[in-house]
């Protein structure tokens, strides 16, 4: 290992990093990109508010305050329908996925039953909805619990079962705090992985691999100073995402000594495999591929996104063997759970793969040109 | 065998094997302390084979190499800081200037007191020190090639094809830089398919074919080896001319600008044809007389030929 080797590599490619607009662009605009759209859409849902389109057939005191509480804590904003419509037609002509329908008679029966306490007395609200929508599910599940409660409160029968939640966790934590991560550990693979592979199989294609074949440069000077390079890439782009998350969703994370050492394990594995990779891929055309077909099932299988145990038990057990699940699984034991035991194991296996494929990327990379 | 010390370059019975090819085949050869040698073959003679098995990028089948009296299959780490290498179709880093590239070569050869600007200067770079390699021309590039090739103050310095792709005055310039090295005694060991270039430029001139040496020596001597004639040429002649030429015994051929060409062994024959036409009465018309080139050396060696439009290496290509 020669120190002043490294520093000249690394130089060069901060240098080109900082004439390549576009990949500075990328570095700190994709991760925070993704952190802004998925927490946009996964954050805060009782913030979520809908128009609800109602037919009011009857028109009375009764339904009146029905919709009163189901407006009341915002989430549906109900709109009234002519009430001599055709609720289905209408809801085809102007591409309503949910509309109500509170039937005539809806008040007298209401009426009926509380001065006769008649418990047989009831009235039939009526969804008319589009099954092929994918937000209808959520806005039902919203609309049956208001409708259960309202008819408690307006048939006036307390509740006999009540019920109160208790977290496993010392401290309760939003979606975005599980996300926020996943991303970080994302971003530094992809970035880590394609950038030692595209770079890579670029200076092989166009011979500058050749000519440092005849410097004293070494297979380790080079394997290192590429992990330099992507690590100094990981921490702006942990930097990004974090500053993004904090000002954008307020969220809790635990920022401990775990981020840093998890960070610099994560760009070793990565690195290491795009560099067993460029042996694969020897242009640049199929080395964009080569990197998608490792990226792809790591992202998507290994937690980053969403919990691993949403996954069918296969897929759990094949997660099981991808370095970035236990990347996702020590950073979010580290920075959301504080379980310092479960970060130690992750961060142990992590580090195993690392030399693992240090090692091995030193030997396989090939300075001559009999490959 | 000889002593591999007092060479700068040694090569013996070199073979390298491809699964079925045999790419070089059984080579030997040596170059002389401070002497430009060139390498001159057809693509896929084995030309880059050869140069790259010598700086030790590449491991040879049978055979052995020295270079600077050291076995390249055992000192590489100690060959490489004495060597410089300009790789075939040259490139750096797309988005570092000229000034940037050497200094990056000379820190990675630990080369401290490198000599940028002399560098710059002797490639004739120094207006470019400031531009970024991917805004370089072809020309340019292999100039810094050259320059970069130069941070370590070489010993042995190897250029493999370094004019080709250039235009004609892109492949002056870097004549011109050549043209330096050699007045100052550097070894160089340069692989090409002009043998305009290596008729210029080379001490001795090696000729490989299908990956078999078939010639080696000064240009002027393969000439006088291997092309021992001369071409008489006769412009813009009566018709009457050739057929006196041919009643002499020779096989004079018309070229496609209407020149008569007629290849002789002395000035004799030149003298008697002169006469032969002045005494069938026809006016004597314009004529030359030239020394065959390393281009008719090849072609009488091998039968191929060097390059498609080797003949006016200047404008190919």
């Amino acid at each position: 290992m020669t120190p002043r080797i490294i520093a000249a590599n690394l130089t060069v490619r901060l240098k080109t990093f900082r004439r390549e607009k576009s990949a500075m662009f990328f570095t700190v605009a994709f991760p925070v990109i993704l952190v802004l759209v998925f927490g946009a859409i996964f954050t805060k849902p009782e913030h979520l508010n809908f128009d609800l389109p109602v037919q009011d057939r009857d028109q009375s005191l009764a339904s009146g305050e029905l919709l009163k509480r189901l407006a009341a804590d915002g989430v549906f904003k109900p709109i009234a329908l002519p009430a001599d419509a055709d609720a289905g037609q209408f809801a085809r002509d102007h591409k309503l996925n949910l509309v109500l329908v509170i039937p005539h008679g809806f008040g007298d029966v209401l009426t009926h039953r509380l001065t006769h306490r008649d418990d047989t007395d009831s009235a039939a609200l009526t969804y008319i909805y589009d099954p092929s929508s994918t937000s209808v599910t959520t806005k039902l599940q919203f609309l049956n619990s208001m409708v259960a409660a309202a008819n408690q409160q307006m048939s006036g029968t307390p509740p006999f079962i009540t019920s109160t939640q208790q977290s496993i966790l010392s401290k309760t934590y939003r979606f975005i705090e599980f996300f926020v991560p996943g991303i970080i550990a994302m971003a530094v693979m992809t970035s880590s992985l394609s950038g030692a592979l595209n770079m890579n199989a670029e200076l092989r294609q166009k011979g500058i691999l050749r000519k440092l074949a005849t410097t004293p440069i070494t297979r380790t000077d080079w394997l290192l100073s590429n992990i330099l390079y992507q690590l100094v890439l990981a921490v702006i782009s942990t930097v990004a995402i974090l500053l993004v998350s904090y000002a954008g969703f307020g969220v809790r994370l635990q920022i401990t000594g775990w981020l840093p050492l998890y960070i610099v394990l994560e760009v070793f594995v990565f690195v290491g495999i795009g560099m067993m990779l460029t042996l694969i891929a020897k242009e640049a055309e199929s080395a964009a591929a080569a990197a998608n077909a490792f990226l792809f099932p790591m992202m998507f299988l290994s937690g980053t996104f969403f919990p691993v145990e949403m996954m069918p038990g296969f897929l759990q057990k094949f997660a099981r063997v991808l370095p970035l699940y236990y990347v996702n699984e020590g950073l979010r034991a580290a920075m959301i759970f504080v379980d310092n035991l479960a970060a130690l194991r992750c961060g142990a296996i992590t580090a195993a793969v690392a030399a693992a494929v240090f090692a091995a990327g030193a030997v396989v990379t090939r300075w001559d040109r009999e490959v | 065998m000889s002593n591999s010390a007092d060479y700068a370059i040694v090569v013996e019975t070199l073979s390298k094997r491809y699964g079925d090819l045999l790419a070089v085949n059984e080579v030997s050869f040596h170059v002389n302390k401070g002497e430009m040698f060139a390498f001159l073959g057809p693509n896929g003679a084995g030309k880059t084979t050869t140069v790259e098995i010598i700086e030790t990028l590449r491991t040879p089948t049978s055979g052995r190499v020295c270079v600077l009296g050291m076995d390249v299959a055992k000192h590489k780490r100690d060959i490489l800081p004495r060597i410089g290498v300009l790789p075939q179709g040259f490139n750096s880093f797309d988005r570092l200037t000229v000034n940037e590239s050497i200094h990056y070569y000379a820190r990675l050869f630990g080369n401290k007191t490198a000599d940028v600007d002399g560098l710059m200067d002797l490639a004739d770079l120094m207006d470019k020190r400031d531009v970024q390699f991917q805004k370089l021309s072809g020309g340019l590039k292999q100039r810094l090639g050259i320059a970069i090739a130069l941070v370590n103050d070489p010993e042995v310095l190897f250029l493999d094809e370094p004019t080709t792709g250039l235009d004609p005055h892109a492949r002056r310039a870097v004549w011109d830089v050549l043209l330096g090295l050699k007045r100052k005694g550097k070894v160089v060991f340069l692989t090409t398919h002009y043998m305009e270039e290596a008729e210029l430029l080379a001490d001795t001139v090696a000729i490989i074919a299908k990956g078999t040496l078939v010639a080696m020596g000064s240009p002027g001597e393969l000439i006088e080896r291997h092309a021992d004639y001369m071409w008489l040429r006769l412009k813009c002649v009566d018709a009457n001319v050739g057929k006196t030429i041919k009643q002499m015994g020779f096989a004079p051929v018309l070229d496609s600008h209407n020149n008569l060409k007629v290849q002789v062994k002395h000035t004799d024959d030149v003298q008697k044809i002169l006469n032969a036409i002045k005494g069938a009465g026809i006016p004597l018309p314009g004529l030359d007389v030239r020394k065959p080139n390393l281009e008719e050396v090849f072609l009488s060696l091998t039968g191929e030929e060097l390059h498609a439009g080797a003949l006016t290496a200047g404008d190919a290509q």
